[in-house]
């Protein structure tokens, strides 16, 4: 048994090592962005990991962000990308239920940053 | 006596953590070569193949098998293994297209199939696909009756020239170019709506549950988001395999507001949805499946019991 769970815990430790993720905002800090993510209220729409919040559940949970292949279901997930869907939805997709909720590209940048914690 | 008993019991214990570790270390090392290009191992390889025929054995008794031999069901069969199966499995004179010359296991000639096989181990075949073997289930893309047609076909081609097969096609070919070319199921539009309510989970809101009429089986959906690959973008609980992350995770879709963040999330929009996404959102990255109406209510209806966000 004591083999078995050794054996487990090298599995457990070591992993795969997976293509390193390359998820960068130039000049976005995550912590600025945690902070703006709780200003703007975030979380009465989204499920967030990291910030506080009741399970809302009105838009998608934002887990595991910097994995996700779109931003919205329609644009790349690129740090461009992502901090100009942050600074105005409905200008990428009019027919998106998110408003535009008058974020600056600074603080669109650091919240990226911070979303792109989430793996 | 005792002693002995317990040591041999120790000993078959200290036996069975050693193979356990030992397969463990094997899977780690990463020193079982899983590239196709490396056969399997004779052993390994009679025992998948004597596991998945045992397999399918089981499976097949039941199966009432229909006339095979009416001519018309053969060349319509022809005409759907032309489409769906040639590119794997070739035919009578005819070679496999590319993709088939690199997949180990290689895709068998279903001329000596026919020869070995019973039609309803076929049928089951067709229908269900085989996991890991490259062989897809076509359950989902075509009905009974198209797979039947198939199996009509496959068991006459021992029979088959090359040249009559090549008549046989072109046969098929100036029939079918007659008849309305449908390969999926036809539609379900015609069918009653489901009589009993699926049972929702109680945080699903009111709106939805009241529109609970329109959702199909909820448990057949979750067979059918499996394939229809759902899990090949969406992390969906409850689907093995299903944690990736191109689209949104689905936990909590049953009591999410919005679906795709567009439209009120309830059991006609979400049917809509399903079925054809772009028509509701042209710049949807998430692409028309082909998912039947019947499908999308059962798949539906899987998808409100995942009420838990978090």
């Amino acid at each position: 048994m004591r083999h078995w769970c050794l054996l487990f815990l090298i599995f457990a430790v070591t992993g795969c090592s997976e293509k390193p993720q390359t998820m960068q905002v130039a000049g976005g800090d995550a912590a600025r962005g945690k902070a703006s993510i709780q200003r703007y209220g975030c979380v009465a729409c989204h499920t967030i990991p990291g910030i506080a919040g009741h399970g809302s559940n009105v838009g998608p949970p934002l887990t595991k962000m910097a994995l996700r292949a779109y931003v919205g279901g329609v644009l790349p997930n690129t740090p461009e990308d992502l901090v100009r869907w942050l600074q105005n939805p409905p200008e990428v997709d009019p027919r998106t239920a998110m408003p535009n909720l008058g974020v600056s590209e600074a603080e669109a940048k650091d919240i990226a940053a911070y979303l792109y914690t989430l793996k | 006596m005792t002693v002995k008993l317990r040591t041999v019991g120790i000993a078959v214990l200290l036996a069975l953590v050693l193979a356990a570790a030992g397969a463990g270390l094997v899977v780690y090392s990463g020193i079982y070569n899983i590239s196709a290009t490396a056969q399997h191992t004779k052993p390994v390889f009679q025992l998948l193949e004597y596991a998945m025929r045992r397999s399918v054995k089981l499976r097949t008794d039941s199966i009432t098998v229909p006339d095979l031999s009416d001519r018309q069901r053969i060349l319509r069969g022809a005409g759907h293994y032309n489409s769906h199966c040639l590119q794997c499995h070739g035919a009578p004179g005819v070679s496999p297209h590319a993709l088939a010359f690199g997949m180990t296991p290689a895709p068998v000639n279903l001329v000596s199939t026919a020869r070995e096989w019973l039609a309803a181990d076929i049928y089951w075949v067709i229908k269900h696909g085989i996991k890991m073997s490259g062989m897809p289930a076509w359950e989902y893309q075509m009905s009974d009756q198209d797979i039947w047609d198939i199996v009509a076909f496959v068991e006459m081609t021992p029979t088959l020239s090359p040249k009559e097969y090549a008549a046989l096609s072109n046969e098929s070919a100036e029939q079918h170019a007659n008849r309305q070319k449908h390969t999926r199921k036809p539609s379900m539009a015609a069918a009653p709506p489901p009589s009993a309510p699926a049972s929702l989970p109680p945080s699903v809101p009111a709106s939805i549950r009241q529109q609970g009429a329109l959702l199909g089986d909820a448990k057949a959906g979750r067979r059918a988001a499996g394939q229809y690959l759902c899990a090949t973008c969406h992390e969906i609980p409850g689907i093995v395999g299903a944690n990736r992350h191109v689209g949104p995770p689905l936990n909590g879709i049953g009591s999410r507001k919005y679906i795709a963040g567009i439209i009120s999330n309830n059991p006609e929009n979400m049917v809509r949805w399903l079925q054809n996404p772009q028509q509701l959102d042209p710049l949807s990255a998430m692409p028309d499946l082909g998912v039947t109406e019947k499908d999308a209510r059962d798949i539906s209806a899987y998808l409100y019991t995942l009420d838990d966000v978090e």
